[in-house]
C-alpha cells in the first residue's frame, strides 16, 4: 500500500504513514530521525517501550531481507543464506488478532475504543474479528468498515486490519482477515455468507462440514491468487477449549492451503477469567472450564479442556499436538490474543436501547458507574501480545512476517524482545526458518532477550526466572491424520535467568546433527510448574493445569517461540 | 424416542434415545425418567455421547437392579410410545453401559449423598463410585482421602474398564471439585 491508496469506496486518502517498507513511511515512534521533543505523549510512550526491548532502530535496513512469502508450501520453509541474517533485521511489530466491538452480539466497544486502548498498550498491528453470524453477515460486515477506516485515520502507529471470527464450519472458531483495500469488505462478506458455520448452519461435526471449512480456505487462496484483496490469513482460534478441532480438521486446513491457513492461537485470550472471586470472575483462565461432547474428538484427554501456565494445551504440552505437527516438518505457526470483549474491572456498560439485530451493531457504550469484576478480557496489548518480525511498518510486510512464522508471544510484558538465531557456518536463520546444512554440520543456537526493563500494564517489573529449549525430530508427514503426540520431543536444556533488566545472551549446542530436528523456546516467570503432561523426562519444568477460580494471571507468565528447523542434507 | 433393551450381562441396562443433543439434555432426560418410569433405588443411569454418521448427541441408559424392575421399567417406556424405529443410538448406549466401558452416571447408588462439600473419602467409601483421578495432577501424588470435594451438587461418574470413576480437579484452598463444571461457558455468549 502506498501513499494516496484509496480504501474501497469510502475515497479516503492515506495522509499517514502505513508505507510498503521505505523508511520514511515508519511512524514517528520508531523514526529515529524524529526527535522525542516532536512526539505526543503517545508516541512517546510508544518509543520508549521499544527502546526497553533495545531494538529501536534495528529494523530501519528494512527491504533487504526476506525471502518470499509464499514459501510454506508441503515442506519446511526455506529462508535463502541471504535472508538468514536474524532476528535483529526485522521490525519486531506486537498486535492481537482477535477483537472484537459492538458489531459482536457478545461484546459492547466502539472500534476506535479498541484502537485507542491497542494503541497505548504498544501494539502496533491489529484485527477487528466481529462474529461470523446472519447479522454480521447482513450488516455488521459492511457497517464496521467505515469506523475501521476512520480509526486507521486516526491512529497513525497502529495498523488496523479488518477480519471476522470464523465459525469454522464443524470446528471452533478462528480469525479470517485480509490486507486492506477495495476489496475487503466484499471478500469478507462473500467468505462469510458462503463458509461461516453459523450462517450456513453447519457448526456440527460432520464430513460435509469439514469439506465446507476446506472450501472456505480455499476461497480466501482463490481471492489472493485473482488479486481481490491483496493478502488473506486464517488462524485457529482457542483451538482445544471445547474439543472440537480434530488433529485432521487442523492438518486439513494447514495442508488445503499453507500460505493462509498458518497457524492457531497457542495462548486464548479471556485470560481474566480465573481471578479469584470477590475480585474476579473466578471461572476458568481463557473461559475453558468444558467438557467432552457429541462434536468433540473422543480421542482428546480432560487434559486438553483447561489452560496450562495461560496456553491451550495443544501448545502447552511438550511432545503434543503443536509438536506433532511440527515433527512432520511443515509450517504451523502459534498466536497469542485478548480476545478482548468486555474488559475485567472496566465501568463502560453497553449502550442503552437499540437493537443488535435490526442495526447489527449495539449502541455506543456509556459510563456505567460501577467496576465490572465479572468480566474476564484485557484490553488489546495489556496482557497478551503476538510479535511479529516485519521488514517494514506495513499492512503486507506483518502478514508476510505471520506467514513466514517469525513471531513470538508472550504474556505480562515478561519479556520485551526475542533474538533467537540457529547458525551453522556462517549461515543462520531466525524464528519460523529452516537451516540447510551439510550432514554431521555444527549446529548453535543464540537467544538474545530483552528482558523487561520496566513495568508491565499491572505496573510491576516482570523477572524472567527460566529460558527452556525443546527440541523434537522431525519425522515427517503422517499416516494417521488424528496424531496428536510426537515421542521425540522434550526439554533439552533450562537457562536459569532470574533477572528483569538488561539483556541475557543464552548459547546451547545442537551439536553435529544428521537428521533434521526444530527447536522452539519457552520461558517463564518461575512462579508455577509441574511435571508436564508426558512425563519428566520430556518436562520437568511444564506449566501446570489452571486452577478454575484461581488463576491470577499476572502471577503466572510465559513466552512461547515459534520453532526453527535444522535440514542436513 | 427410541428404546433398546439389552437384558444381557449381570443388570438388565435398557438404552434410549429421545434425540438429546446435549448432557444438559440428556441429564434432563434422566430425571423425567426416574419419575415417570418409577426407577427403584439402586438403578444406575448413565448419559452417553453418540458420534454416529447418522447421529451426533446423547443418549441414556438405565441399568436396573434386577430383572423385574427392568421388565417394569422397559412396560412403562414401552407405554409411553417410544417407537422401535432406528434404535442404534440407544443400542450403543445399552451395549456401552452393560460393558461398563463408557458413560457417565446420573443416577448411582449414593449419588443423593453427595451435596455440599465433603471428605474425599466418602466418595469412595459412601457411594457406587469405585476411583478418583486428579486431572492435572502430573506430579502422581494421591491426594489425602480428608481432601475436602466441593461437590457443587454435580457430580458424574464415569464406567471405563468396569469401574465408575471420577475425574476431579485441584481448586482454591487445596480443596477438589468435579472436573466437569455444572454450568460450563457457552459457546459464543461471552456475557450475552
Amino acid at each position: 500500500m502506498s501513499h494516496g491508496h484509496s480504501h474501497g469506496d469510502h475515497g479516503h486518502h492515506h495522509h499517514h504513514h502505513h508505507g510498503d517498507g521505505d523508511t520514511s513511511s515508519l511512524p514517528p515512534a520508531l523514526d529515529t530521525s524524529v526527535p522525542d521533543e516532536e512526539l505526543t505523549p503517545s508516541q512517546l510512550s510508544r518509543r520508549g517501550m521499544l527502546r526497553r526491548t533495545g531494538l529501536l532502530g534495528a529494523g530501519l535496513a528494512a527491504g533487504s531481507v526476506l525471502a518470499g512469502a509464499g514459501e510454506a508450501a508441503a515442506s519446511v520453509p526455506e529462508q535463502s543464506a541471504k535472508s538468514s541474517k536474524g532476528g535483529g533485521r526485522y521490525l519486531w511489530l506486537a498486535g492481537d488478532h482477535h477483537i472484537h466491538t459492538q458489531y459482536s452480539s457478545d461484546a459492547k466497544y466502539r472500534v476506535i475504543d479498541h484502537v485507542r486502548q491497542a494503541n497505548a498498550h504498544g501494539l502496533d498491528w491489529m484485527v477487528i474479528t466481529d462474529h461470523g453470524s446472519v447479522t454480521h453477515a447482513k450488516i455488521g460486515v459492511e457497517k464496521v468498515n467505515p469506523d475501521i477506516v476512520a480509526a486507521r485515520d486516526q491512529t497513525d502507529d497502529t495498523l488496523v486490519f479488518q477480519g471476522l471470527e470464523w465459525n469454522i464450519p464443524g470446528a471452533e472458531h478462528g480469525t479470517v482477515f485480509v490486507h486492506p483495500g477495495s476489496n475487503e469488505v466484499a471478500v469478507l462478506k462473500e467468505f462469510e455468507n458462503s463458509f461461516d458455520g453459523s450462517v450456513n448452519n453447519a457448526s456440527g461435526n460432520s464430513p460435509a462440514n469439514e469439506a465446507l471449512a476446506i472450501a472456505g480456505v480455499n476461497f480466501l487462496a482463490d481471492q489472493v491468487r485473482r488479486r481481490k484483496v491483496k493478502d488473506a490469513l486464517f488462524l485457529a482460534n482457542h483451538p482445544a477449549r471445547k474439543g472440537i478441532d480434530s488433529p485432521h480438521e487442523i492438518r486439513g486446513w494447514r495442508d488445503a492451503q499453507p500460505t493462509i491457513a498458518v497457524g492457531m492461537e497457542g495462548a486464548p485470550g479471556h485470560q481474566a477469567g480465573g481471578i479469584p472471586k470477590p475480585n474476579g470472575p473466578g471461572g476458568g483462565r481463557g473461559i475453558y472450564d468444558g467438557s467432552p461432547s457429541a462434536d468433540s474428538f473422543p480421542g482428546y484427554p480432560l487434559e486438553s479442556y483447561r489452560t496450562w501456565g495461560g496456553f491451550d494445551w495443544m501448545t502447552a504440552t511438550v511432545g503434543g499436538l503443536w509438536d506433532s505437527l511440527l515433527a512432520e516438518g511443515k509450517p504451523w505457526w502459534i498466536t497469542a490474543n485478548s480476545d478482548s470483549h468486555n474488559v475485567y474491572a472496566d465501568t463502560a456498560v453497553r449502550g442503552p436501547g437499540g437493537d443488535f439485530n435490526a442495526n447489527g451493531r449495539y449502541n455506543d457504550p456509556v459510563y456505567g458507574g460501577g467496576i465490572s469484576l465479572t468480566d474476564t478480557d484485557f484490553w488489546p496489548g495489556q496482557y497478551s501480545r503476538t510479535h511479529v518480525g516485519a521488514t517494514s511498518f506495513a499492512y503486507k510486510a506483518v502478514m508476510d512476517g505471520i506467514r513466514a512464522g517469525r513471531v513470538w508471544v508472550d504474556h505480562g510484558g515478561l519479556i520485551s524482545g526475542l533474538d533467537a538465531r540457529l547458525s551453522a557456518g556462517g549461515r543462520e536463520v531466525t524464528l519460523g526458518g529452516a537451516l540447510h546444512v551439510r550432514r554431521g554440520a555444527q549446529v548453535d543456537l543464540v537467544i538474545r532477550i530483552s528482558l523487561s526493563n520496566g513495568p508491565n500494564w499491572a505496573q510491576f517489573q516482570p523477572s524472567l526466572a527460566r529460558v527452556d529449549v525443546i527440541q523434537g525430530d522431525v519425522t515427517g508427514p503422517v499416516a494417521d491424520k488424528d496424531t496428536f503426540s510426537t515421542p521425540t520431543t522434550k526439554v533439552v536444556k533450562s537457562f536459569e535467568v532470574d533477572k528483569s533488566t538488561g539483556t541475557v545472551r543464552l548459547t546451547y549446542s545442537l551439536g553435529r546433527l544428521d537428521k533434521p530436528v526444530y527447536v522452539r523456546l519457552r520461558g517463564t516467570d518461575g512462579n508455577r510448574s509441574a511435571v508436564g503432561i508426558n512425563g519428566a523426562a520430556v518436562d520437568p519444568v511444564s506449566p501446570a493445569m489452571d486452577v478454575l477460580g484461581d488463576a491470577d494471571p499476572w502471577k503466572d507468565l510465559w513466552f512461547y517461540s515459534n520453532p526453527m528447523w535444522v535440514l542436513p542434507a | 424416542m427410541t428404546a433398546a433393551y439389552d437384558p444381557s450381562g449381570v443388570h438388565p441396562v435398557i438404552g434410549v434415545d429421545a434425540g438429546t443433543a446435549t448432557l444438559r439434555e440428556a441429564d434432563h432426560l434422566i430425571r423425567d425418567l426416574t419419575t415417570t418410569l418409577a426407577l427403584p433405588p439402586g438403578t444406575v443411569a448413565c448419559t452417553h455421547l453418540i458420534r454416529t454418521d447418522t447421529r451426533r448427541g446423547t443418549a441414556v441408559s438405565l441399568a436396573l437392579p434386577d430383572g423385574e424392575s427392568a421388565k417394569e421399567a422397559w412396560r412403562r417406556l414401552t407405554e409411553m410410545g417410544a417407537p422401535l424405529g432406528d434404535r442404534e443410538a440407544a443400542a450403543l448406549a445399552a451395549a456401552e453401559h452393560t460393558a461398563r466401558r463408557s458413560g457417565r452416571a446420573v443416577l448411582f447408588p449414593g449419588a443423593e449423598l453427595l451435596t455440599g462439600t465433603i471428605p474425599l473419602s466418602d466418595l469412595l467409601e459412601l457411594t457406587a463410585i469405585d476411583r478418583v483421578i486428579v486431572v492435572g495432577a502430573t506430579s502422581g501424588a494421591t491426594p489425602d482421602p480428608v481432601t475436602p470435594v466441593q461437590t457443587q451438587d454435580h457430580i458424574r461418574p464415569e464406567w471405563r474398564d468396569g469401574q465408575l470413576g471420577l475425574a476431579l480437579v485441584p481448586a482454591a484452598g487445596n480443596t477438589l471439585v468435579p472436573f466437569e463444571v455444572p454450568n460450563p461457558t457457552p459457546c459464543c455468549a461471552d456475557h450475552l
